[in-house]
């Protein structure tokens, strides 16, 4: 078979096998779900797994990985031998961005111009180095830019919600217009597509989310640079791409020029997606090349073809010279932007932000950025929406980390999802019964608002919703003088600091919709002693005598949030 | 739309009243329709013994309904049936917040018997609808006896004219209020504004916009639902009832097996009966007084002599 022939067919596996991989990716974001009682699907954290910067980056910065993050060790292999197929053939990032530049050349009459070897696309070793840096000294940024991350991140934020947005508001709009021509109705195709699409594919109720508009701007901005140069984000941008790239520059298969063969027509580098220099015999570069084949069945005289090397044979003459001065510049970099996130007292540890509720299981702040890579997949999985992505109230380190929005959606008492999808654990997996004690933030009643402290009337919306078992919020009696003079007793609602968990359904459920007259802020969260107004565990005991307060429903056995749970809690009804 | 409604009742409550002058008549007593059956297994038994307490709802369900005349009495051959229970938490069967799934099953089946061309069930949840209709346990059930459950759409409520008084209009679920019959099955409950919450309560898992505020005017409010939705039959499950910590409950200890059931066309009277279990007066209970003064039943049931059926 001639190199020609071989080529085509190779080129043609690598489309299979990225479609597959887009697939497959669809297919795990879809398992990420509520399933009765079963828990997400098994396989969720898989893509994770298999990258190495996420690895790599996580080691450095939390020196703790996950287990299955040792799989990304199989990528290491595949890339030392085969060099970036990753890019090429797995990531289905990267197959995204390669069928938007096909779509593009499709549009364009003219034969494709070449896309030549671009000093620029240095930028993603030094853009690695800096992240690396970064998370040496424990701001993980990784996730912004990881290509796994990124897609995961912008499919949960903005690609499913518009579509679910665009197919339930549409055949709802048709469901409610019914236009119909005699007795054809439009609502026998859409009704039954609107149906399969919430039972089968969205599975939560319509999800929207804040802070995601700068995701989907960057996202569109990546894939419409596709024009200006063909996966343009693999070549100048991805530190994943970077890393793999550093790690190919001895793989062992490579592409052979013939140079007697080759003509020097340049029509291997009008195909070539990634400017790794097919053209030039001898100085192809193995670190920019994905290993994608188009090159070899573009050239009519077989002058090109990929063949194995020992990894101790010299490369081509093109090898990767970043540069000291260079390199050591974006490790200054990456210090300079990780002071620059670090000056701000919050960052520091210093203040605590009354809007920052983390999701049930999160590590202490500073724990927690170390470990998050913001892929958004807690978001996905939330079954009422609650959880968003930040914007800067976690600073700019924080940017894209999840938070709790009870006004949109709370923490459902029932659900320990987030925890089981985190792929770097940023949420420690709890069960359920642990998950009931972890406090996220605390109640707390604005008076001036709620209808029993406020208006004269009654109300308890908050306290028929909240789901602790004795009831977190409860009633004292008192007796209101209204503005005729007569007077009235009322039962006025009160928040037990010690049952709370700041679940936020309260505030989810108020009569105000605008701006609830009962709201969570993240005080007495369990993961900050330092943010705890008081103790945990309170028991009422004094030494004065007489001290004794009377018997009420708010003892709490437990001092210690991460021990034990107490033994009313090893009921099964929570 | 509203007198239509309130001489519907008039009528109605003509024929409860005729009833009940009929009932001493031996001759009269089989064509006069019996209006309210209670039935009654002693009280107590485990509260965590679901078998038992489903064998009862479904023992119960059968023998209400038969005395009520059968379930061809209100659903007719071809009619769409939606089946409202309390599924509204998510909480297990034993924490008596959710009405009883067996009970459920047991009513679809008697529809689709009477000849119903669908039987669809659903509730406007307060928890995660994904998370409470398989937790209460009536998923399961109902789609095993042949039934339909409908998760409601957010989107897709529609304004009514309820021309109550106080609610002129309400977004309402379209598909439950289209139905030829709405057959309302609550369960017995505390809470903590109502005192109790039983049938009438029951309608807010029809309604959408910003239910809280129904809150603050319970009993006009639910008086303005009730009539709107024209009660034909009512189930109340009160084989476990919740006593405190309503209307989520959680607690267990908060259950109580009263190991009762009833049934009839008469919402006010059955409420009147519920919230006695829980140790009211009826007329203690604003949606219950409400009811009364509005003319949507009858608030003292034993004028309805209602029969009573013992099972042991």
């Amino acid at each position: 078979m001639t190199a020609k022939r071989f080529g085509k067919t190779m080129v043609w596996l690598r489309r299979a096998v990225q479609i597959a991989s887009v697939a497959l990716f669809c297919w795990l974001f879809w398992s990420a779900r509520f399933r009765d009682d079963a828990g997400p699907g098994p396989f969720t954290n898989l893509l994770f797994d298999f990258d190495p910067l996420i690895l790599v980056a996580t080691w450095l910065s939390a020196h703790a990985v996950a287990g299955g993050a040792l799989l990304a060790l199989i990528t290491v292999a595949v890339t030392l031998v085969f060099g970036r197929v990753f890019c090429g053939w797995f990531c289905p990032l990267g197959a995204i961005h390669h069928f938007a530049g096909w779509l593009d050349s499709l549009s364009r009459r003219k034969r494709r111009k070449a896309q030549p070897y671009n000093r620029w696309q240095h930028a993603k070793y030094y853009l690695l180095v800096a992240l690396l840096v970064m998370a040496l000294f424990g701001v993980h940024w990784i996730g912004v830019f990881d290509p796994i991350s990124q897609l995961y991140r912008v499919t949960a934020t903005v690609l499913y919600p518009g579509a679910q947005y665009a197919i339930e508001d549409g055949s709802t709009a048709i469901y409610h217009a019914d236009p119909h021509v005699g007795p054809v109705y439009a609502t026998t195709v859409t009704e039954p597509v609107y149906k399969f699409s919430r039972d089968y594919v969205f599975v939560t109720d319509r999800q929207a989310f804040r802070n995601s508009a700068l995701i989907a701007l960057l996202f569109m901005t990546a894939l419409l640079l596709n024009l200006y140069r063909r996966r343009f984000w693999c070549r100048y941008v991805c530190p994943l791409g970077g890393l793999l790239g550093w790690l190919s520059q001895r793989q062992m298969l490579r592409l052979t020029q013939a140079h007697g063969a080759c003509k020097e027509c340049g029509r291997c580098a009008t195909v070539c997606p990634a400017g790794a220099s097919p053209e030039k015999p001898g100085h192809w570069r193995a670190p920019e090349c994905f290993g994608c084949w188009n090159c070899v069945p573009s050239c009519n005289f077989n002058a090109i073809d990929f063949k194995f090397a020992t990894p101790f044979r010299r490369p081509s003459e093109a090898k990767l010279d970043l540069g000291k001065r260079a390199t050591l510049a974006a490790g200054a970099g990456g210090v300079a932007a990780l002071l620059m996130f670090r000056l701000e007292p919050q960052a520091q540890g210093r203040t605590y932000n009354p809007g920052l509720i983390r999701p049930p299981g999160a590590l202490d702040e500073r724990e927690f950025l170390q470990r998050c890579i913001q892929c958004g997949l807690c978001m996905k999985v939330c079954p009422t929406n609650g959880l968003h992505p930040t914007g800067f109230d976690a600073g700019i380190e924080g940017i894209w980390t999840p938070k709790l929005v009870p006004l949109i959606g709370y923490c459902e008492y029932n659900c320990n999802l987030c925890g089981q999808v985190c792929p770097t654990e940023a949420l420690k997996p709890m069960g359920l019964k642990e998950k009931q004690q972890f406090k996220m933030g605390m109640a707390v009643f604005d008076r001036t608002r709620c209808l029993p402290w406020a208006y004269d009337r009654e109300c308890m919306v908050c306290e028929e919703h909240c789901p602790v078992a004795d009831k977190a919020i409860f009633f004292k009696p008192a007796e209101i003088t209204r503005r005729d003079g007569t007077k009235v007793t009322l039962k006025q609602p009160w928040v037990d600091l010690s049952k709370c968990t700041g679940c936020g359904i309260c505030e989810a459920k108020c009569v105000f919709r605008d701006l609830p007259a009962i709201r969570v802020t993240s005080a007495n969260e369990t993961r900050h002693p330092g943010n705890q107004p008081v103790l945990a565990g309170f028991s009422g005991e004094s030494y004065f005598v007489n001290d004794t307060p009377a018997q009420s429903g708010s003892e709490e056995t437990t001092p210690d949030p991460y021990g034990t749970p107490p033994e009313s809690s090893n009921n099964p009804y929570g | 739309m509203t007198e239509q409604t309130r001489r519907d009742f008039l009528k109605h409550t003509a024929a409860a009243g005729s009833a009940v002058v009929l009932a001493p008549l031996a001759m009269a007593q089989e064509a006069a329709p019996v209006s309210m059956v209670i039935c009654r297994y002693p009280e107590g038994g485990p509260v965590e013994d679901n078998a038992g307490v489903d064998a009862m709802a479904k023992t119960m369900a059968e023998k209400a309904i038969e005395a009520l005349g059968g379930m061809g009495r209100f659903v007719k051959k071809g009619d769409a049936v939606w089946i409202k229970p309390n599924m509204a938490w998510d909480r297990l069967p034993e924490q008596a917040a959710n009405t009883n799934p067996v009970l459920m099953a047991t009513l679809v089946k008697m529809c689709l018997d009477a000849g119903a061309k669908s039987v669809k069930v659903g509730d406007q949840t307060c928890n995660e609808a994904k998370k409470s209709y398989p937790r209460s346990g009536i998923e399961a059930a109902v789609i095993a006896a042949g039934g339909e459950i409908v998760y409601l759409d957010e989107n897709r409520f529609k304004e009514y004219s309820l021309g109550g008084k106080k609610l002129d209009k309400w977004p309402l679920y379209p598909e439950i209020v289209e139905s030829d019959i709405v057959i309302n099955v609550p369960i017995v409950k505390h809470h903590s504004i109502a005192k109790a919450t039983v049938c009438m309560k029951n309608y807010m898992g029809v309604i959408g916009g910003n239910r809280g505020a129904w809150h603050a005017e319970m009993g006009t409010c639910l008086a303005d639902i009730t009539r709107f939705m024209k009660p034909k039959l009512c189930v109340v499950d009160a084989t476990r009832i919740l006593t405190a910590n309503g209307p989520t409950g959680g607690n267990l200890a908060d259950v109580k097996r009263i190991n009762a059931l009833a049934a009839g066309t008469d919402i006010v009277a059955l409420d009147a009966w519920a919230v006695e279990l829980l140790g009211h007066k009826p007329e203690d209970i604003e949606s219950v007084l409400a009811g009364s003064k509005e003319g949507l039943g009858e608030i003292d049931y034993k004028k309805l002599a209602p029969k009573e059926i013992q099972l042991s």
